[in-house]
């Protein structure tokens, strides 16, 4: 194995369609180590194929995804993955506290039970993300917010490097986004690298170190400040270009 | 007594079929308790159907090519087969076309089911297949070979079921996380169809084609209403499938009635009882939640006037300030369980948790009868008003308010604002 680069995702060239229709279209980038990273784009934009091809989920048309030098289809479970809320079955019957031991499968063998020190980790995942108290609620008795961080505590207790969060953001309140940033930046510092799908431009240059502009192709990747530039957000999310002046102003305040 | 419930165990063929029926709805209930999940029922009932090809397909090449008649083997193979086959045909149409899975399978089963029949009533000189046993099943009529194919296809599946019980759970519950740890999705969908087809092919005999997808999900059904865990639910679905089976069977002794039938007509009664009393997903549960809900409008009102009273208030007191109605006593006392309140003779007090509730109202009361004067609404109403209002005082709404009147210490009636 070479890990001879700073950089745990490599994306070289990556094209994915869905039946014939590019959804992702000659993306490259490569992403440095202990970053928080988020993904911004319209609707549509590509945003979840692209999560899902640094999985190793979606098998690209053209081009390849290096996790930490090993091809994505190859590096399974390195990859941690939170998925997009509403993609599982929430009348499941099953508990909090399994939920987080499923970070923990793979490395159990299939013909013993989980260890005792597998529900160790689980906890102290469900701890980290302070859902300990709600452990044998079965999944579906929790409102959106704390079911996303049942999932982060699960992702954390895969104790995989990189973490890939769909839109944990989405329909939380104001306080539980801070909880799940807060999550997030202990994670990072922990030295996990995270890209987080993001879809509120206001919060953006705030919550991440770096962003990543798609829209089909790749439209930048960088600092917030670069990224957050009038004459791109305008060419990917034509004509709303009132809101993201003031966004691009904000913007010029924080820094 | 004797006569009823001893009797019938005297008779071989009552013990075979209680055996024979236990071992099938052992499985089928733990097996059913992932097609319930996955929503795969109508492909249960499509499956069985389609056996009726592969048992008139298997009879035919038997008695053709190796001249035996009726040869039980080369039946279940056939079932076998054309049950695997229908899951191919199935995936393939829905993934080719626009054609969604539900219409694909409603199209396969009948097509094949359609074969079988026709294959069936042109060969009648050949074939000496009973239509109508195999669509109602015969469970007292159950022969040794039927025992012990059941027998060994309990144990490959519940096999199959217990050691790989994770990797189901977790394909059937996140597939996208489970294909990301490199379980191979696919192969156990593969490997669950098959073990459903196992299921259906080993249960017919007994149950019949139509009842046979009941045997499968209703038991799971009824555990889905009495288990948050899956390993509790199938370990339940297989107990109701068994007492199912044994109550299905004396019903079926006592009335002379079908034995498939019977066992299928206790099971869904069984499953009605838990959906009408199950502690926590049952009818009755619900209604009784419903019942109990006390508003939290007037639990806050009792606190406040307890509050206000300012020393343990009787009864009477709290009936006067606060609108409940009839239930005043069942609120008391729920309040007294959620340690809000203490009873003290004849009068109630506030425990700590619940002054500091009081407070919160109180705080929320006075703040917004404050805000109120300060935008002019006439004296007469404030009270009213903020008495509607105070129980507006989740998150930062309070918080709001208190910093917008620059943090007042007073309110409009010279009361101190904790
Ligand atoms: N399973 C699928 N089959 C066909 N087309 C798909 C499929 N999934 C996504 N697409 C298409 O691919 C494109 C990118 O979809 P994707 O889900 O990656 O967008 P996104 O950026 O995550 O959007 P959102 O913000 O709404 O979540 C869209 O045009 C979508 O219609
Ligand atoms: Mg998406």
């Amino acid at each position: 194995m070479t890990m001879n680069s700073a950089f745990v995702i490599e994306v070289q060239h990556l094209t994915v369609s869905y039946n014939a229709r590019p959804a992702l279209l000659d993306v490259s980038v490569n992403i440095e180590k202990d970053q928080l990273v988020g993904v911004i784009g319209p609707n549509g934009a590509g945003k979840s194929t692209f999560i899902k091809a640094v999985l190793g989920f979606v098998k690209p048309d053209l081009g390849t995804v290096r996790i930490q030098g090993v091809p994505a289809q190859q590096a399974k479970g390195q990859v941690a993955y939170v998925p997009q809320r509403g993609a599982v079955d929430w009348d499941f019957p099953i508990t909090v506290k399994e939920v987080a031991l499923m970070g923990r499968y793979q490395q159990i063998p299939w013909y013993t039970s989980p260890s005792k020190s597998d529900w160790a980790t689980a906890m102290e995942a469900l701890e980290m993300v302070r859902m300990e108290e709600f452990a044998d609620r079965q999944i579906g008795e929790l409102s959106g917010g704390q079911q996303q961080r049942v999932f982060m505590a699960r992702a954390l207790a895969q104790g995989s490097d990189i973490l890939l969060l769909d839109e944990p953001f989405a329909g939380v309140d104001a306080a539980t986004e801070r909880a799940i940033l807060d999550v997030l930046e202990r994670a990072k510092r922990s030295g996990k690298t995270l890209v987080v799908v993001h879809h509120d431009l206001a919060t953006a240059a705030e919550y991440f170190d770096k962003l990543l502009l798609i829209k089909q192709r790749l439209y930048a990747y960088g600092d917030p400040a670069a990224v957050l530039r009038e004459d791109l957000l305008s060419q990917v999310y034509e004509g709303r270009l009132r809101i993201f002046k003031e966004v691009i102003k904000k913007e010029g305040a924080h820094v | 007594m004797f006569d009823l419930f001893i009797a019938p165990l005297m008779d071989t063929y009552f013990q075979k079929a209680l055996i024979g029926g236990s071992i099938v709805a052992v499985v089928a209930g733990v097996v059913g308790c992932l097609v319930v999940l996955r929503r795969m029922a109508f492909l249960g009932d499509a499956l069985s159907h389609a056996m009726i090809a592969g048992v008139a397909g298997g009879y035919l090449v038997m008695k053709l090519f190796f001249g035996l008649e009726a040869h039980a083997p080369g039946m279940l193979l056939g079932s076998l087969i054309a049950a695997v086959a229908t899951v191919a045909l199935i995936s393939f149409v829905s993934r080719i076309s626009r054609v969604k899975e539900d219409t694909a399978i409603g199209i396969m089963y009948t097509g094949i089911f359609a074969l079988g029949v026709v294959a069936v009533s042109i060969f009648r000189h050949y074939i000496h297949i009973d239509l109508m046993h195999f669509i109602m099943g015969d469970i007292l009529g159950v022969a040794d070979t039927d025992l012990w194919v059941s027998a060994f296809v309990a144990a490959i599946v519940l096999t199959v079921l217990i050691f790989f019980f994770r990797h189901f759970q977790l394909a059937t519950f996140d597939p996208i996380m489970a294909a990301s740890i490199g379980l191979p999705v696919l192969l156990l969908d593969y490997a669950l169809t098959t073990c459903v087809s196992l299921v259906v092919v080993s249960a017919v005999s007994m149950v019949g084609v139509i009842l046979v997808v009941g045997l499968l999900i209703t038991p799971a059904a009824t555990a889905y209403l009495l288990s948050d865990r899956l390993d509790r639910m199938m370990i339940l679905a297989a107990l109701f499938g068994v007492t199912s089976v044994i109550g299905g069977l004396y019903l079926c002794v006592w009335l002379d009635s079908a034995g498939g039938g019977a066992i299928m007509l206790f099971c869904t009664l069984q499953f009605l009882v838990v959906l009408t009393v199950a502690p926590k997903y049952g009818l009755l549960s619900r209604w009784v939640r419903l019942r109990n809900l006390i508003p939290q409008q007037v639990v806050e009102d009792v606190l406040t006037t307890i509050l206000r009273h300012e020393k343990p208030t009787p009864r009477s007191v709290i009936a006067r300030y606060v609108e409940s109605g009839k239930g005043l006593d069942r609120v008391l006392k729920q309040m007294i369980e959620d340690d809000l309140l203490i009873q003290s003779g004849m009068d109630y007090a506030l425990t700590g948790s619940g002054q500091k509730e009081a407070n919160k109202v109180l705080r929320a009361h006075r703040l917004w009868e404050t805000y109120l004067e300060s935008i002019g609404t006439p004296e007469h109403d404030v009270h009213t008003t903020a008495h509607q209002l105070e129980h507006l005082h989740q998150g930062d709404t309070v918080e709001y308010l208190d910093e917008k009147l620059g943090s007042p210490t007073k309110d409009p009636h010279g009361k101190a604002i904790p």
